[in-house]
């Protein structure tokens, strides 16, 4: 049937081109990412402050993991890894269930043509806003807003409305935490929304049209037809939050009022950065600060496997065991054949 | 004939009545979210134009005051006296937005541009590394920032790229996330015999890309455009770290400079600081939403 | 093969298209070339500007002759790092009436680069690495060892032409603690930072009937007074004025008083941490101090501009115009210092020279003019309220007995202070640590202060060992 033009083409190999389309990802990758990467990983072995550029083996990861390090603050420098690994995880899941959730409800409702509302294209842009104002503005702006005294509204108009002390929204561990969680949750909630509305307006619309003649409530359309024709979606969400949230560090780093950051709100993020950065070669902690990252890609990278297992494209698999199972029988027969001939 | 009405108009009002309601509530529930989301912005405003000695006895303020120029005046480094002085030139507005706008406009060109590239390259050749190719990008795109930002910065330092925009400019090329998302795209709405008929006609590879695959990618470029600029326009983590001239500043350094001032606190500078870091970005924002919001609607994975 | 190429002209367009960008934003290079262009300019002014200061016949300027200038002079502008811009502001004042040649942000400016106070430290190593131009920097008592001794940021003074022997007439402190490991002599200070206690007067004479500043220093005078008194204001007031603003404030004037070091060596000491804890705790409960006010906060000025405070701690540079006391509500001149239960010091700032200055001969008369002149070091204590480095200058003014600080009432608060700074050293009991140690304790003094004692220290231990693991407990 084919032409000899298509023939032609069919027999050229456009292998280079593919190279060539993504050469320039890698070599920017290569350059900018994989040394410093390679650079951590050395800098996770080697000593911190007065020792460092020294080979320390394992002592670092010894240290933050197990507190057996040689520091003698060791066990100490432990409890702070593992708190600040804790607080990582609690302000993420904090904000990633009620912000999927949220998100979720909202994009069924927006994508749901029964739904008659007035002025669903503002509230849409209105939501979104939040994520495009810059980190560092909105921690300082919840805190003057929160702050801690009656000096700051929130505890000004509540102290006026007949509250009798105020609420230590940005120093109490407890409530600093639910008010970072509520922050994220509000610089992420109308993000998610519209990856997840995009995601239901690509589903095919005759099959809602099918489940609404079969007589399908809007609650068995929602779990049987729109959950489960949103998992790709959902998993980039999913993935890219987890991301996200464990590399969390604007907020937390910046929600505080006194001269240095909380460690209430201490993530992983913020250890990686203050012992980092802690002023000269002499006072940073390079070495620990590898560790962790190390420690954080790991879990990552294991999170990240999970996910992509759990939701692995099962129809993707099964094609391709088939087509191995064609390629055996095919070459099987050929062996055959050959045999025969 | 009245019979039937009674039968079968019942169940159809009834239908229209849930309708209703349920729509109601929705509405109700996005007014809250929508206060939700305007309210602090809206008391940022207000008390932006409240000096601090006003702010000090009455913090809870629900209408504009009259001290907003005077707060620009020490704001933008014109009051020469006294407390104020600690202000002069650390908060250059039009510095700051000209260069977040740089920085965060440049990433985003390079990053929609060579993710649709990559992607493209996955999607369109059959080569021997493509598995692998994208088994990395995967693998890759799971590495925290923070992870090899430490490296990162002290290679930065040998290379003597520090206080430049070259590294906060440049890696915006390699966004694996972006990558995935892109791949994801074509691999359901781009129809392969397009390029097949393209090679017919004589248009060279790349020509393909430029003219047929981008135009028909532009759904997803158009979201990924915006997550990429919000991204970098946010990105206080690594800009602080590579920044450190004045004159390079960008808006997050500066209104994390200025809030940091810790030894006399003016509360309404505070408040018109932030306030100005914020109001025009969502000025343009609010100008722009048809296409921003109706572009990040359009594009999606379809499976 | 044709489209091929075509290809890679594309790519390659697109690539030097992004490098353009980049070298619009880079703006560095645009500068520095800039720079040069004005070097010839500038260095004619320079050498104007240095015969003019010949003319004068400092005795002084010997020192600064070339030949004892290591550090080279071909820069256009000197430059000044500092994490707090006040002091600085005021010498620029002082500094460009003197020198024609001096204009500021020409000629002279300073980057601040702080944060804030804490973090100012962290913010110095990378912003003195990046690069940019940097002749002097500005470095506070709680981290300047980690500077000076660390070749690469700090410079010996005598590369400048300074030595020692200039410093005859300082507080010896202030010499011993700049000076290195090795003995070298890295750094000069223009103050005494002797602190005392200001109250505001209003309050005083309603609600405990003192009215001078003797019975007040009478009535305060030890930390039972304090107590006492602070006991009295708050039946007179039903507890809605606190003693003093901050647990912050109680600190500096407690440990520094009492000398305690915060390590030994390696090794953490909570000495004065755990009597000091003690008597935090004490006066929380008693409701002398509101623990939930930070010291250098907004809430902190509020305590005082609203009146629900009667005094704050303030060094001597937080009286000048413009400083704290300004701030916080001294406008009306309603305040008055006393030297408080305890004689202490606060801070104190250090001007040391970056090994990459260029612009030698000014910094050299500027760290002259403001470290050893007693003529312009007197008038600069005049102008900025800041307790000087120089006992004939500062014997001077008190003797002289002119001075008066409007934010005071009038009050000469170098006659105050005068006997507190001659009594500083510090220089025993301080190490690099201390920035971090101090900001360590404060906030978990704070977040446990319903608990006891031992459970704060532990508390505190906990966290200075993580953010120091080299140093150990007791």
């Amino acid at each position: 049937m084919a032409s000899a033009a298509q023939r032609r083409i069919k027999s050229i190999s456009y292998a280079k081109y593919g190279y060539m389309f993504i050469a320039p990802f890698f070599l920017v990758y290569c350059f900018f990412q994989i040394w410093p990467l390679i650079y951590t990983f050395i800098l996770s072995f080697q000593g911190n402050q007065a020792n460092n550029g020294q080979w320390v083996g394992l002592d670092n990861y010894n240290t933050i993991l197990f507190g057996e390090g040689m520091a003698a603050g060791a066990a100490d420098l432990r409890g702070e890894f593992l708190q600040s690994l804790g607080n990582t995880f609690i302000l993420w899941f904090g904000n990633f269930i009620p912000q999927i959730l949220l998100s979720l409800l909202l994009a069924v409702w927006f994508t749901d043509a029964t739904v008659k509302l007035p002025g669903k294209g503002f509230f849409k842009v209105v939501m979104y806003m939040p994520n495009i104002i810059t980190a560092a503005s909105v921690a300082a702006l919840y805190v003057n807003l929160f702050g801690d005294s009656k000096y700051y509204f929130i505890n000004a108009t509540l102290m006026n409305m007949g509250l009798a002390e105020p609420i230590a929204f940005v120093s109490d561990p407890v409530i600093s935490k639910i008010m970072v969680m509520f922050i994220q949750t509000w610089l992420w909630f109308g993000n998610t929304m519209i990856m997840l509305m995009s995601g239901i307006m690509g589903i095919n619309p005759s099959l809602f049209e099918a489940a609404n003649i079969d007589g399908a409530n809007s609650r068995q359309v929602f779990f049987r037809v729109t959950l489960p024709l949103l998992q790709p979606i959902m998993v980039y969400t999913m993935i890219t939050s987890m991301i996200g949230g464990l590399q969390m560090f604007d907020i937390p780093f910046l929600y505080h009022t006194g001269a240095n950051f909380d460690r209430d709100l201490e993530t992983v993020a913020v250890f990686i950065y203050y012992n980092f950065n802690k002023g000269t070669v002499e006072q940073a902690n390079y070495g620990y600060a590898g560790a962790a990252s190390i420690i954080i890609f790991v879990i990552t990278a294991l999170l990240g496997s999970f996910t992509f297992y759990f939701n692995r494209d099962k129809d993707e698999i099964a094609k391709k065991k088939q087509r191995k199972r064609a390629m055996k029988q095919y070459k099987a027969r050929m062996k055959q054949g050959g045999l025969s001939l | 004939m009245k019979n039937m009405k009674q039968q079968y108009g019942q169940p159809k009002d009834n239908y229209h009545a849930r309708i209703m309601a349920k729509s109601i509530a929705i509405f109700c529930v996005c007014i809250l979210l929508t206060l939700i989301c305007l309210v602090p912005i809206y008391i940022l405003a207000v008390n932006a134009t409240h000096g601090h000695m006003d702010l000090a006895k009455n913090p809870s303020n629900f209408w504009f005051g009259s001290s907003i120029g005077d707060n620009f005046d020490t704001l933008l480094g014109k009051v020469k006296t006294g407390a104020a002085r600690q202000y002069s030139g650390s908060f250059d507005v039009v510095q700051g937005y000209v260069n977040s706008l740089l920085i965060a406009g440049c990433t985003t060109g390079l990053t929609v541009f060579f993710s649709a590239m990559t992607a493209y390259g996955l999607t369109v050749y059959d080569f021997k590394l493509r598995g692998a190719a994208y088994t990395l990008i995967i693998t890759v795109m799971m590495i925290p920032m923070q992870v090899s930002s430490a490296g990162f910065v002290r290679f930065m330092y040998s290379l003597g790229l520090i206080n430049n925009f070259i590294p906060l400019i440049v890696p915006a090329i390699a966004a694996p996330a972006v990558v995935f998302y892109m791949r994801s795209y074509m691999k359901s709405s781009f129809p392969l015999d397009i390029v097949e008929a393209s090679r017919i006609d004589g248009c060279g590879e790349f020509r393909t890309f430029l003219t047929i695959a981008i135009p028909m990618m532009k759904p997803a470029i158009a979201v990924q455009a915006i997550f990429a600029f919000v991204a970098n326009w946010n990105n206080f983590y690594t800009q602080n770290m590579i920044l450190k001239s004045d004159k390079l500043a960008t808006m997050p350094i500066m209104v994390t400079k200025v809030l940091g001032f810790d030894k006399n606190v003016d509360y309404g500078v505070n408040y018109l600081c932030v306030t100005l870091s914020i109001l025009p970005i969502v000025v343009i924002y609010f100008c722009l939403s048809k296409f921003i919001v109706g572009g990040v609607a359009l594009g999606g994975v379809k499976e | 093969m044709s489209k091929l190429k075509r290809t890679l002209a594309l790519l390659a367009t697109l690539a030097m298209a992004s490098t353009a960008f980049v070298a619009c934003g880079g703006g560095d290079t645009e500068s520095k070339e800039e720079s040069k262009a004005d070097n010839s300019a500038a260095e004619s002014k320079d050498d104007a500007g240095a015969e003019s200061e010949d003319a004068g016949t400092e005795s002084e300027d010997a020192g600064t002759e070339g030949a004892d200038l290591k550090l080279a002079d071909d820069g256009d502008c000197l430059t000044i790092v500092c994490w707090t811009d006040t002091d600085l502001n005021n010498m620029f004042d002082v500094y460009t009436e003197k020198n024609a040649d001096a204009v500021v942000g020409e000629t002279i400016k300073y980057q601040n680069c702080g944060m804030n106070g804490g973090e100012a430290s962290t913010q110095y190593a990378t912003y003195l690495n990046s690069g940019d131009d940097v002749d002097l920097f500005v470095a506070e008592a709680g981290w300047i060892l980690n500077y000076i001794n660390d070749d690469s940021f700090a410079a010996p003074l005598s590369d400048l032409g300074i030595t020692e022997a200039d410093y005859a007439d300082a507080y010896d402190y202030t010499v011993k603690i700049a000076t290195d490991n090795n003995g070298v002599l890295k750094g000069a200070s223009w103050q005494a930072a002797a602190g005392g206690f200001c109250y505001n007067t209003d309050i005083a004479s309603e609600k405990l009937g003192i009215t001078t500043p003797e019975d007040m220093q009478a009535a305060i005078g030890s930390w039972d007074g304090f107590k006492a008194t602070a006991e009295q204001l708050k039946t007179a007031t039903d507890g809605a004025v606190t003693m003093c603003a901050t647990l912050g404030g109680l600190w500096q004037c407690f440990s520094t008083a009492t000398g305690a070091a915060w390590v030994d060596g390696t090794t953490l000491n909570t000495t004065a941490v755990k009597d000091f804890t003690a008597m935090a705790k004490e006066m929380v409960d008693a409701g002398y101090v509101n623990p939930a006010i930070d010291q250098w906060t907004a809430d902190w000025t509020n305590v005082g501009l609203n009146g629900e405070t009667l005094g704050y701690f303030y060094s001597t540079w937080c009286l000048g115009a413009g400083a704290q006391l300004e701030q916080n509500g001294g406008t009306a001149g309603n305040w008055n210092i006393v030297v408080g239960p305890q004689e202490y010091f606060w801070g104190g700032s250090w001007l040391c020279v970056s090994p990459n200055c260029d612009n030698a001969k000014m910094a050299a008369d500027f760290i002259k003019t403001f470290t050893v002149d007693a003529t312009t070091m007197e008038e600069y204590a005049l102008y900025s309220g800041d307790f000087v480095n120089n006992k004939t200058a500062m014997n001077n003014i008190v003797s002289a007995g002119t001075n008066s600080n409007a934010l005071l009432g009038g009050q000469d608060q170098f006659a105050v202070l005068a006997d507190v700074a001659a009594g500083i050293d510090m220089s025993a009991t301080i190490s690099k640590y201390d920035q971090s140690l101090k900001d360590t304790y404060l906030p978990a003094l704070r977040d446990n202060i319903d608990k006891s004692v031992d459970e704060v220290v532990a508390a505190y231990t906990s966290d200075a060992l993580a953010a120091n693991p080299d140093l150990s407990a007791e």
